[in-house]
């Protein structure tokens, strides 16, 4: 085993972990509000559990990153390319901005969905400004996605032509 | 079809019909009535008490449905959120109504057990609390006030810490004189806390006491009168009681729910009659006359003021809303246009200036969200189940929209997915190549056929996920056509309005300069042979140009005027470049449900052994696709919605409307039609 595929391998799991870290602190900011609106009126529990769901895309952003390094660089279903530092170097920072986007974005989208449940409480016919205020966060975490996606394909387009 | 006119009728009625007349306007569900100005002569019916009155029954009514929830509810299928509410024709609703007056008696008993059940828990909690504080002095068999006889004294209290009869002697002999004698028994002792009972000759009773207190002695704070054991055993049997209360009220409440559907009935009743006698408060009455005023739609004008002359004797003038009135909107679109119009709600309903957008959102929607969610499966999923929603429950109004709105989703959704080979995922081709040893199904599929119907795997046109750059191309252009179609709106939008020089100047510009842009641009991502470049160029150029030159026309001074459009150039370009890139999400949005999908197929077929592997798949394959079904669908919502209302209405809806919000009998468990 080459060093390239361990940074190769060291990405994707960064993309993995940072964006699942970000979905659970997110998820789980959002689960506290959720539980005390609930508490006061149970008939909101579907509206507010929109809103939870909304900061883990960011852990399953990261998932597919990772998933999607593993078949590239071969790890999964084939034979590991061998692939020189600097390749696998190149990986690794396609990887990154899934990784600190995930990250940062789930915690910020957790923040707003959870101030989304506070307005929900109040005014629940309002809930879908909830979301869209949410969602707006969420473009940067699928900008990240865009990116490493990309970039890992292009990557591995270079590679086999070379 | 769209945003619907409004007329200004004015009713003159005779006192005497007023209620029949409201009764009537109720159930036509078309008239938004407006506060009459008092003028001389004319005064508010001054209805308040009675709609005060009315929603204190009201109260009642939801209350006790609110118990029976809680003590008999209700089985509720899935389906019944479809479900459209139970019909109830004029006539048999007026025969129902005769019951009111008993059902709400039944609302009070109902109302009365719930009552009896909270106190009596309240009750049983602080007894409970009473019965922890007294046990730990059972073992004492005078009563805790006890102070001795006429010889001795007696101290009963407690300690802050563990003792023992001899610890304690110890404590206390510490603090007194040989000759000061006592005799202590503890009654109960825990940790930190002992409860003591001392007693001591009356001679040195005082000694006695001032050494209790020098290691903490108290009194304790609700002393028996009787030994320990009379409260304790007076508590447990008082809380049985209680709680056979309890259960007799729950019982009681169980046996009225039979009664549910009454008093669901007489809730919407109080409802109605509330809304009606608000109603009746705001038109103006003379001596022996009222004048009722409000908002219709124009195209229902004619009907009711037609049935108003056949069934009252009413004077009416209808005449075209004041320039300055607050006009109420209300939509009126075909059924596949009007499916979308809770999203543009969830907006802000049209302002009077605004188009309606929904005809032309409703066809960008529906690609959008396919496009996201473009997994064939999961969209048959969807059109099976909405299909089996509308044509076996029939739904009505918001909730027909929405289930309509997700069935044509689906077929987008069907559409895109069979164009990019996905089912589920690869499940096709996953079972043909595990299971069946055919490892390419499409060009296998496509030898059968004896033509190239599949042409990369199983997929009509392409895969995304080996190329990702061309989807991402076409997502860029159907963004532009998209935005395009927006501003094209903003065009007649202002040249409706009269702002012509607006239109041409404002629109025409950005069309020229876009185009320019997006081939430039196109040229980054893709070939683009050189003439269309270099026509691509010009096209910049030119609308630059003519952005420079018309955007700063709002100043008086030439430099006023450059620096405007210099500044309006800078805000087209960057805001446009942000608005066009943000449809990526259409290519990132569909890659991840696609390769998610693919990814549980492949969970699901690790096992070498074939059988197991089948065991494995199916659990496999239907809680992974669930869940990722799920996950997606909110996800392409959500992004689906933002695109419209980020990008698409920025560029000509205002909003700022005030939906049509008619007198009408809004009730929640019954829907009350005219007599046949």
């Amino acid at each position: 085993m080459s060093y390239g595929i361990m940074l190769a391998i060291l990405g994707g799991v960064l993309a993995a972990l940072f964006g699942g870290v970000g979905s659970a602190i997110g998820v789980g900011t959002v689960g506290r509000s959720a539980a005390g609106v609930v508490a006061e009126d149970p008939s909101k529990f579907g509206k507010v559990l929109i809103l939870q769901v909304l900061p883990g895309t960011q852990g399953l952003y990261g998932f597919l990153v990772a998933f999607l390094l593993l078949i590239q660089i071969g790890i999964m279903g084939g034979e590991p390319l061998d692939l020189t530092p600097a390749q696998g170097l190149m990986y690794f920072a396609a990887c990154l901005p899934m990784a600190a986007g995930g990250l940062i974005s789930g915690i910020h989208q957790g923040k707003a969905a959870a101030a989304g449940v506070a307005l929900v409480a109040k005014r629940p016919e309002e809930s879908g400004k909830a979301i869209i205020f949410a969602a707006m966060v969420e473009t940067y975490a699928v900008l990240a996605l865009l990116i490493s996606i990309l970039a890992m394909f292009n990557i591995t387009g270079i590679i086999t032509a070379a | 079809m769209a945003k619907l006119k409004m007329k200004y009728l004015e009713i003159a009625a005779p006192v005497t019909q007023s209620k029949s007349i409201f009764d009537y306007l109720q159930l036509q569900n078309v008239i938004e009535l407006a506060q009459i100005e008092q003028t001389e002569g004319l005064v508010s019916l001054g209805t308040e008490r009675t709609v005060a009155n009315i929603e204190k029954y009201y109260d009642t009514a939801a209350k006790a449905l609110k118990a029976l929830d809680k003590y008999a509810p209700e089985k509720k299928g899935l389906t019944a959120a479809f479900k459209p509410l139970p019909e109830m024709t004029v006539s048999e609703y007026a025969a129902k109504c005769e019951e009111a007056d008993e059902i709400l008696g039944v609302c009070y008993d109902v109302c009365e057990g719930e009552k009896t059940i909270s106190e009596a828990k309240a009750q049983i909690a602080r007894n409970e609390a009473a019965i922890d504080a007294v046990t730990p002095w059972l073992p004492l068999d005078v009563s805790m006030k006890y102070q001795g006889t006429a010889s001795t004294a007696a101290y009963i209290g407690t300690l802050p810490a563990e003792y023992s009869a001899e610890s304690l002697k110890e404590s206390l002999a510490a603090y007194l004189a040989d000759e000061e004698r006592f005799e202590c028994e503890i009654v109960s002792s825990s940790e930190n806390r002992s409860c003591v009972f001392v007693l001591c000759h009356r001679e040195c009773a005082e000694q006695v006491f001032e050494a209790l207190r020098s290691i903490g002695f108290s009194y304790p704070s609700d002393p028996t009168k009787h030994p320990p054991k009379v409260r304790y055993e007076r508590l447990k049997k008082e809380n049985e009681r209680l709680k056979e209360k309890t259960e007799n009220a729950v019982s009681e409440i169980k046996s009225l729910a039979g009664r549910r559907s009454d008093i669901e009935f007489v809730s919407d009743y109080f409802s109605v009659r509330r809304d009606k006698y608000k109603a009746l408060g705001m038109v103006a009455a003379g001596n022996s006359m009222v004048i009722i005023s409000g908002y219709v739609p124009a195209n229902r004008a004619d009907k009711l003021t037609k049935d108003l002359d056949e069934k009252f004797d009413v004077a009416w003038s209808l005449t075209d809303p004041a320039e300055d009135a607050d006009v109420p909107v209300l939509l009126q679109n075909r059924p596949i246009a009007a499916s979308v119009e809770p999203i543009t709600e969830m907006y802000d309903s049209p302002g009077k200036a605004d188009l309606d957008p929904n005809p032309i959102m409703a066809f960008f929607y529906f690609i959008f969200f396919g496009l996201m969610l473009s997994d064939a499966g999961y969209g048959l999923l969807m059109t099976i189940g909405c299909g089996i929603a509308k044509f076996k429950f029939k739904p009505q109004g918001k909730m027909k929209k929405t289930v309509d709105m997700y069935f044509w989703c689906g077929l987008a959704t069907l559409f895109w997915g069979t164009l990019f080979g996905s089912w589920f995922g690869d499940i096709f081709e996953v079972i043909a190549s595990q299971f069946m040893g055919i490892p390419d199904l499409g060009a296998h599929l496509n030898s059968l056929l004896g033509f190239n119907l599949f042409k990369d795997g199983i997929a009509l046109w392409f895969q995304p996920v080996n190329d990702p750059m061309k989807l991402m191309i076409y997502s860029f252009l159907f963004g532009i056509i998209h935005l395009f179609v927006g501003l094209g709106a903003s065009f007649v939008k202002m040249w409706k309005a009269d702002n012509k020089v607006g239109a041409i100047f404002d629109v025409i510009p950005v069309y020229i300069f876009v185009t320019g842009f997006a081939v430039i641009g196109s040229g980054v991502l893709m070939e683009v042979s050189p003439s269309v470049q270099s026509a691509g160029k010009w096209l910049l150029i030119i609308g630059s140009a003519l952005i420079v030159l018309t955007s700063g026309r709002s100043s008086k001074n030439i430099v006023g005027k450059f620096g405007l459009g210099l500044y309006g150039l800078y805000n087209t370009a960057s805001g446009w470049l942000s608005d066009i890139l943000s449809y990526s999400r259409l290519l990132a949005l569909g890659l991840c449900t696609g390769v998610i999908a693919s990814v549980i197929n492949t969970l699901g077929t690790m096992p070498e052994n074939k059988i197991i592997k089948a065991a494995m798949l199916i659990p496999v394959f239907i809680f992974g696709h669930a869940v990722n079904m799920a996950i997606n669908l909110i996800g392409t919502y959500v992004h689906t919605n933002r695109l419209q209302y980020v990008e698409f209405f920025s560029k000509f809806y205002e909003g700022g409307g005030r939906s049509f919000t008619p007198l009408r009998n809004n009730t929640k468990y019954i829907q009350i039609k005219e007599d046949k």
